[in-house]
């Protein structure tokens, strides 16, 4: 043995071998338009009983069309498989489906379907049925008639987005063994269907000749995986990819400001809020089971004092480094409009002094002079949660308790990950914390959220609960009943606007900052992506996935796999150098050994 | 070698696993989390719905009994369901495997191949600019962070010249099946080998570099050369023989550990083996999984650390005849 020849050898077979690979792998190219986007979140399940990932969402999005669509501006209601609907007493409709409609595998898609997916999902409490179709009764009354029956007045009809499953592949399939059906049968009626799940790696969707739109102009959507974002984005540079979900925030200045590629940050209605327990005795719970906040939080003024201790446009440029935009009401829906503009009077602008004024007023003086105000005579200390699971959690914290110490509050900080942290909040252990939260685009579960019934009581466990504020107010709960029958669209948003408002005076929940998807595209290979909302909204996860249906490849557009010529020159250069190392090293040996 | 030294390593081996069982169960429990509120967080979901998926995950009842059912499954290979997929444990841990015996294993191979040689050439030139510039170059991958160094060479190779593929195992958009499907994975695979290899390659070259310092002090290599054997054949028939034997127990541990190896350089290159399911479980934290991750991990070393004393014997006689 030769131990640095032999090293030399196989770093050459080694090498040869990777060219070798390399050059096999660049000529399997073909005709195929494919779109590959990358993303940082597996699906967890294509079942549409099971799954709740928001990556499944785009593939169910992509795989089942609805009833009804909803338009990529401003999400109002729009025909779909149903090219019409109408109602009498806004508690029945009729849908009248297109003509002509088939599923991917050539079997008609009828009013059948639709009735059966719905009934379905409400006798079994689908998961992702349930909120919508819990009050309906669905009847085919032939094969392109479905009327659609509502228990209570609805306001959310005529829209139906859920997604219609096949009815001939689902019958098969029992109540008992739906939870664990994997759901890769591809039968499909929206724009693609699934054709191919790697778990952890990619899937992969072929357009589908049968959709209601026509074919799309994409043969293929590829869906990759990546566990580092930082090479995600490596990859949508070299065009491996061509859009990417889910950019890490340290990465998308550089793309916002790279040739080829545009930014967007994707509104969708999703914030972030800073949490004061305000839990003041209602609905009453076994004290001795659960923590209660301190005091001076139970107080109005107190809250307001801290609501003005807080400036969201540092939060936002410090924090979010600029990605996001100051919070001002509760956002309940993905669409703006349903947050109310508040006025100059309710609103809680930054003033530290005007904070100080409130809490003086109040009475919580700094009687011994240390810096910090008491309430009955002791320091008032609040407890803040982090969330370990946040990397915006810490820096959060530390604005916010440095304007509270401005204001003579301090505060103690415990860490919990994001499963402890729903039991904490439940069973009242803190004073303060900051999450987030993405609504749907019916504003109706957001605002639910918020009610007296939502407030933790259930001492057996301190997870079913959704009203972490704690704040019982019973003329919002009215407010909240009476949105929920309301039939007319603008009375039900002045209604809802008046809510919020009535929230955010409260303050009890303090919105920081909008957190918007943050993603991006190469512009050399397709065109026509839609924003959905229009203007502030993301192009892939959005609520409807409008892009892909309108996306056309751009003729002679990037090169796309395979090696580019520059590689080739570095591996026959390589190549090079290595065979002149060896030639060098063999020749210089012979000449050792006769010298031996 | 007697029957009662094979028979103490493997009682020794399964006392150890046997601790860890016990163990792999209290750590993993002393988190206290409620994983069906964190999963469904946002969703409305009926009791009835909560106390099944409750019931699936095996919590219900107190510590003890969930105990004797942990060690009642785990003995039938059952490691539970993950709370992350709601999958079996056992499951997605035998999909991974495959992936990370393959990048893994191709890369010890090769660094052990690779380490070994360099160890040699170095300690047998001890002091010499080849050993300056073998052992500083295998302390530097060595003590580089495997991550860090991943990113470099991804940025590197495959951003600025594109010569291989950002990570995954191979391309999805491929039909390609049979050899070429192969050579694709190859492909993917180069990079994070790589990486592994650079990493492990010094520990190896250092470790052999310093028994082959060991033996050049003995008496039978002296002789070796007094006999009059060229300086060639007195370093591989005499000091390479015996300089192998303590890096035959760490080539033993090494692949014990090829299991468990990677887990930053398989999330790095979105490599989907084991190292990347421990570190998605890691997120989670998905309890089930990371339990079961952690039992094999533990199973694999203790196995490969009893495979190693048990052939010791056979290669050293001295361990035989004490």
């Amino acid at each position: 043995v030769k131990p640095v020849k032999l090293l030399v050898v196989t770093a050459l077979v080694v090498l040869a071998a990777l060219g070798l690979t390399a050059g096999a792998t660049a000529q399997s190219d073909d005709d195929r338009v494919v779109l590959t986007v990358g993303l940082t979140q597996d699906l967890d399940s294509p079942n549409v009983t099971v799954g709740e990932l928001v990556s499944s969402y785009e593939l169910w999005n992509l795989q089942f069309a609805t009833l009804t669509d909803k338009a990529a501006a401003d999400f109002a209601t729009e025909p779909g498989l149903a090219e019409s609907y109408a109602s009498d007493d806004g508690k029945t409709w009729t849908y009248t489906l297109r003509e002509g409609l088939e599923w991917s595998d050539g079997t008609p898609l009828t009013a059948e379907d639709v009735a059966y997916t719905i009934n379905r999902a409400r006798d079994e409490e689908w998961l992702n049925h349930t909120a919508t179709v819990a009050n309906l009764t669905a009847e085919a009354t032939d094969a392109r008639t479905v009327v659609i029956t509502s228990k209570v007045d609805d306001p959310k009809l005529p829209t139906m987005d859920v997604y219609i499953v096949p009815k001939h592949v689902y019958e098969d399939i029992s109540a008992d063994e739906i939870g664990n059906y994997p759901a890769l049968d591809g039968v499909a009626s929206g724009p693609f269907s699934l054709k191919e799940w790697k778990k952890g790696q990619f899937w992969r969707m072929e357009s589908n000749p049968s959709f209601w739109r026509g074919q799309v102009a994409i043969d293929e959507v590829i869906f990759r995986v990546f566990r580092n974002a930082d090479a995600m984005v490596a990859a949508l540079k070299s065009g491996e990819i061509d859009a990417a979900h889910n950019v890490p925030a340290a990465s998308f200045p550089e793309l916002e400001t790279t040739e080829g590629i545009v930014a967007v940050q994707g509104e969708q209605g999703g914030f972030d809020y800073l949490v004061l327990n305000s839990y003041a005795g209602k609905p009453p719970r076994d004290t001795s089971k659960f923590d209660a906040p301190h005091p001076a939080l139970l107080d109005l003024r107190f809250r307001q004092a801290i609501a003005h201790a807080i400036n969201k446009e540092t939060l936002v440029e410090r924090v979010l480094s600029g990605l996001g935009t100051p919070g001002t009401a509760m956002s309940p829906s993905a669409n703006p409009a349903w947050i109310p503009v508040l006025s100059a009077e309710d609103d809680y602008e930054f003033d530290l002094a005007k904070a100080n004024q409130i809490l003086d007023d109040a009475g919580y003086a700094d009687s011994n002079g240390d810096g910090i105000r008491e309430h009955e005579g002791e320091n008032i200390v609040l407890r803040y949660a982090i969330r370990s699971e946040s990397e915006y959690s810490k820096p959060y914290a530390e604005f916010i308790t440095g304007w509270l110490e401005e204001i003579g509050i301090d505060s103690t900080f415990s860490t919990y990950d994001d499963g402890q942290l729903i039991e904490v909040a439940g069973r009242g252990d803190f004073d303060l914390y900051v999450w987030g939260w993405t609504p749907f685009v019916d504003p109706d579960p957001m605002l639910s959220y918020f009610q007296c019934s939502q407030v933790s009581v259930d001492a057996s466990d301190f997870s079913n609960y959704y009203n972490d504020t704690g704040i019982c107010d019973p003329a919002y709960d009215a407010m909240y009943t009476q949105q929920n029958t309301e039939l007319d669209p603008e009375q039900r948003q002045s209604i809802v606007h008046d809510m919020l408002t009535r929230f955010y005076k409260g303050a009890g929940y303090i919105v920081l900052a909008t957190s918007p998807d943050l993603q991006a595209y190469r512009t050399d290979r397709f065109e026509g992506w839609v924003r959905q909302p229009a203007e502030i909204g993301p192009v892939l996860f959005s609520n409807s996935s409008p892009s892909y249906w309108n996306l056309t490849p751009i003729e002679g557009g990037g090169s796309e796999g395979g090696l580019s010529s520059s590689a080739i020159v570095a591996l026959a250069l390589a190549g090079a150098i290595g065979l002149a190392l060896v030639g060098w090293y063999l020749v210089r040996r012979r000449t050792v050994e006769e010298r031996e | 070698l007697s029957v009662r030294f094979a028979a103490g390593k493997i009682l020794g081996a399964l006392a150890t696993l046997a601790f860890v069982l016990v163990f792999n169960f209290f750590l993993f429990r002393v988190v206290e989390s409620n994983p069906v509120a964190t999963l469904y967080r946002g969703r409305n979901l009926t009791d009835a719905q909560r106390d099944e998926l409750t019931r699936q995950f095996g919590l219900e009842g107190s510590k003890l009994e969930q105990f004797w059912r942990y060690l009642e499954q785990t003995l039938q290979l059952n490691l539970g369901r993950s709370y992350a997929t709601n999958q079996p444990v056992v499951d997605e841990i035998w999909a991974a495997a495959p992936q990370t015996v393959a990048l893994v294993g191709v890369a010890t191979v090769l660094s052990m191949v690779f380490g070994i040689l360099m160890g040699i050439s170095a300690g047998w030139r001890r002091g010499t600019a080849r050993d300056r510039l073998l052992t500083s170059g295998s302390m530097t991958t060595w003590s580089t962070p495997d991550f860090w160094l991943g990113m470099i060479l991804l940025t590197f190779f495959a951003v600025r010249l594109g010569l291989f593929p950002t990570g995954g195992i191979e391309d999805p958009a491929s039909n390609a099946t049979g050899l070429e499907r192969r050579l694709d994975q190859l492909w993917h695979m180069a990079l994070p080998c790589l990486t592994l290899a650079l990493a492990y390659v010094g520990e190896f070259a250092l470790v052999m570099r310093s028994s082959i310092l060991d033996v050049m002090r003995e008496d039978y290599l002296t002789l070796a050369r007094a006999k009059g054997l060229r300086d060639s054949q007195v370093r591989d028939r005499h000091a390479v023989r015996n300089a192998l034997l303590p890096s035959t127990a760490l080539i033993a541990i090494n692949f014990g550990f090829v299991l468990s190896g990677a887990i930053a350089v398989e999330t790095v290159f979105s490599w989907p083996g084991l190292g990347l399911l421990t570190y998605e479980s890691l997120r989670g934290p998905d309890l089930p999984m990371l339990q079961g991750l952690f039992l094999v991990f533990s199973a694999a070393v203790i196995v490969f650390n009893l495979i190693a004393e048990l052939a010791y014997p056979f290669l050293d006689p001295r361990v035989r005849h004490k």
